[in-house]
C-alpha cells in the first residue's frame, strides 16, 4: 500500500462572502498551489464534498470544480454525507492513492450557505434529517443536537454552563487563527444570555450559517518528494468511517458510537493510541458535540467531555493531554458544510508543520480529525494525520 | 379516521418472518412507507420486531440495526411510553412557521421502541420521564403547510404526543 500525504492545503475567506461557490473554490485552490506546479500537472482526480445543490441549484459539482482547476477528463466527483461530505472526499483521494489508483489527488469542499438566508439554510439542512416521522414533526438540525445535550444534560454533572464554556474557549482559539470567521472572544455571560435555538441549546451553542471552501492535495512517496517546495508534508496515517442510524430517535443519545468506531477504525490504521493524539479537530456544530465527541474519541472518561475546555494538567484522570479545535472549531472558524472536513484538515496540517502561528501547540506530531454528518454519528469520518 | 386500534395486531398477525421476498414489499405491507402509514390511518403504530434480538424498528424495515439480522416480523406498537429527551423548535423549516414554536421530543414506547414526534404542549410543561400517549391526526389537522408533503405523502397521517 503507498503513502498518502497531505502536501498543500488553502481554505477561502469565511462568512457571508460576495463570492459564488466557484470562486470560492478558486480561492482555495489558488492558495493550495501557490508553490505548485498548475494542478493539472501534479492531480489525477478530484473529489468534491458539497451538501446540498439547494443553495446554488447546482449539482454537478465535481465537473464544474475539475474544470476551474484545469482539469479535464480526469475522475471527478461530488461525495455527499451532509457536514462530513468534506471528510468523506479527503478519505476518497486518500483511499486511490493508498491503493495506487491515482499518484496524486485534489480533495476539496465548497458551500454556499448564505444564498438563501437561514431560511434557505434551516430548509436545505433539513434534508439531512429521517423524513417519514422526523422531518414530518418539524425537526430542525439544532432541535436534533438539543435532543441530545438534554439528554446529555439529565445523564451527566453537566451543566448549560459547562456547554457555554466550550463555546467562550473555541472563540478563544479563533481569536488567533486568521482564517477563522468570527475572530472575536466571548463571555460565558453572553452565551448565556443570549436567544434560544432550541432549548437547551443558544445561539453560541450553535455553529454559524458560513460560505467557504478548501482544498487539499494527497499524494504518494513519489509526487511528496518531487515538489521540493513542500518538503515538510504530513502524512496521512490512518482513516475510518462509519455509518449509524439516521433517525436521531433510534440512536444513543448520550454515547456517539458510529464515531467511537470510526476514531477506533482510524488509531488502528494509524498504529497509534488515542494519548498519542496531541491536537484534534471534532465536530462541534453544536457545544454538546464537542463533550461526545471527546468520549467518543476516547480522549476523556464517559460524562467528562466537558472538560475539554481545562488545561491539560487541570483535567480528571482518564483525560489525555489533547487540545481539541485550536482552530476555533466549527463554531467559531465556521461551518460552510461541506468544507469543514477540509478546514479540519488545513488545521492539522498546520499545527504538525508548525505554521499555527500564536495557537501552535508545541511538539504537535499527532492529530485526530473527526467530522460527522447528520445528527451526531449518522456519518462519521475520522483520519490521523502525522508529521513526518 | 380513527384514534384507537380496535383489532390489536400482534407478531401472530405478520405473514412474515424474514427475510422478506420481493413479494412481500409492496405498498400494502406495513414494510414499506405507504402500508405503515395506511396502518397508522387506521389507528395501529406497527414496527418490525427482530426475533433474533428484540430490536423495534419504527418504522418498519426490511433488516435490523441492532443485529443485522433479516429475520423481521411486524407488531403493533403499545401508545404509550416516556418522553426520552425534548427540546423546541423556535425557527423551524418554512413549512411548519406558523405553528412554531413546535415542542418536540423523544418518547420510549413501552414495547422499547423508540420515535421522535411533536408534544400538544409547551415547552415548559413537558420534562424527561413524562408519560405520553401516541395520537394519530391528518395531516391537515396538523396544520402543515400542503406545499411541504410529496405527492405520496398528502394522505400520510402524523403522530403526535398527548402528556398523560
Amino acid at each position: 500500500m503507498a503513502t498518502a500525504h497531505l502536501i498543500a492545503v488553502g481554505s477561502s475567506p469565511l462568512g457571508k462572502t460576495d463570492l459564488p461557490g466557484r470562486d470560492l473554490f478558486s480561492r482555495a485552490l489558488a492558495e493550495a498551489f501557490e508553490d505548485l506546479p498548475d494542478p493539472a500537472d501534479v492531480v489525477d482526480g478530484l473529489y468534491v464534498g458539497a451538501q446540498s445543490e439547494r443553495y446554488e441549484n447546482q449539482i454537478m459539482q465535481g465537473t464544474l470544480m475539475a474544470e476551474w482547476a484545469g482539469l479535464r477528463n480526469v475522475p471527478a466527483e461530488r461525495v455527499e454525507a451532509c457536514a462530513a461530505a468534506g471528510a468523506l472526499a479527503l478519505k476518497n483521494a486518500v483511499r486511490d492513492v493508498r491503493a495506487g489508483v491515482h499518484d496524486a489527488v485534489l480533495a476539496c469542499g465548497v458551500e454556499k450557505m448564505t444564498a438563501g438566508g437561514t431560511e434557505g439554510a434551516t430548509n436545505a439542512l433539513g434534508a439531512a434529517f429521517e423524513r417519514a416521522l422526523e422531518q414530518r414533526s418539524g425537526i430542525t438540525a439544532p432541535a436534533t443536537y438539543a435532543l441530545l445535550a438534554r439528554r446529555y444534560l439529565h445523564e451527566t454533572d453537566a451543566t448549560e454552563r459547562d456547554l457555554a464554556r466550550i463555546a467562550v474557549k473555541n472563540h478563544r482559539n479563533a481569536v488567533a487563527n486568521p482564517r477563522a470567521m468570527f475572530q472575536q472572544a466571548v463571555d460565558v455571560e453572553t452565551v448565556m444570555g443570549a436567544p434560544d435555538v432550541a432549548p437547551p441549546l443558544k445561539l453560541y451553542d450553535c455553529a454559524p450559517v458560513t460560505d467557504g471552501a478548501a482544498a487539499v492535495v494527497v499524494a504518494n512517496d513519489e509526487v511528496a518528494a518531487d515538489l521540493q517546495r513542500r518538503p515538510d508534508a504530513v502524512r496521512v496515517a490512518g482513516v475510518g468511517s462509519a455509518a449509524n442510524n439516521l433517525a436521531v430517535a433510534e440512536r444513543d443519545l448520550t454515547f456517539v458510537e458510529g464515531a467511537n468506531v470510526a476514531a477506533s477504525t482510524a488509531y488502528e490504521d494509524a498504529g497509534v493510541d488515542a494519548a498519542d493524539v496531541d491536537v484534534a479537530e471534532v465536530h462541534d456544530a453544536f457545544t454538546v458535540c464537542e463533550a461526545l465527541l471527546a468520549e467518543a474519541a476516547e480522549f476523556a472518561p464517559e460524562g467528562r467531555g466537558i472538560e475539554t475546555v481545562e488545561e491539560p494538567g487541570d483535567r480528571s484522570a482518564g483525560w489525555t493531554d489533547v487540545q481539541i479545535n485550536t482552530s476555533g472549531g466549527l463554531k467559531a472558524r465556521g461551518h460552510p458544510i461541506g468544507a469543514t472536513g477540509l478546514l479540519q484538515a488545513v488545521e492539522a496540517y498546520e499545527q504538525l508543520t508548525g505554521r499555527a502561528g500564536e495557537r501552535q501547540v508545541a511538539n504537535a506530531d499527532t492529530a485526530l480529525l473527526i467530522n460527522e454528518g447528520g445528527v451526531a454519528d449518522a456519518h462519521t469520518v475520522a483520519h490521523v494525520l502525522t508529521a513526518q | 379516521m380513527t384514534d384507537e386500534s380496535d383489532s390489536p395486531m400482534t407478531d401472530s398477525d405478520s405473514t412474515t418472518t424474514g427475510p422478506l421476498a420481493p413479494d412481500d414489499i409492496t405498498a400494502d405491507s406495513p414494510f414499506t412507507l405507504p402500508g405503515f402509514f395506511d396502518a397508522l390511518a387506521a389507528g395501529k403504530l406497527v414496527a418490525a420486531h427482530c426475533t433474533e434480538c428484540d430490536t423495534h424498528l419504527l418504522p418498519p424495515r426490511p433488516a435490523c440495526y441492532g443485529c443485522g439480522s433479516r429475520a423481521v416480523t411486524l407488531s403493533e406498537q403499545p401508545r404509550t411510553g416516556e418522553v426520552i429527551s425534548y427540546t423546541s423548535v423556535t425557527r423551524p423549516p418554512s413549512a411548519f412557521d406558523h405553528v412554531a414554536p413546535i415542542t418536540i421530543a423523544v418518547v420510549e414506547l413501552d414495547s422499547s421502541a423508540r420515535l421522535t414526534g411533536r408534544v400538544d404542549a409547551s415547552l415548559e410543561d413537558v420534562a424527561i420521564g413524562d408519560r405520553v400517549e401516541l395520537r394519530v391526526r391528518d395531516a391537515e389537522s396538523v396544520d402543515i403547510d400542503e406545499e411541504f408533503d410529496l405527492s405520496y405523502e398528502e394522505s400520510w397521517p402524523l403522530h403526535v404526543f398527548e402528556l398523560l
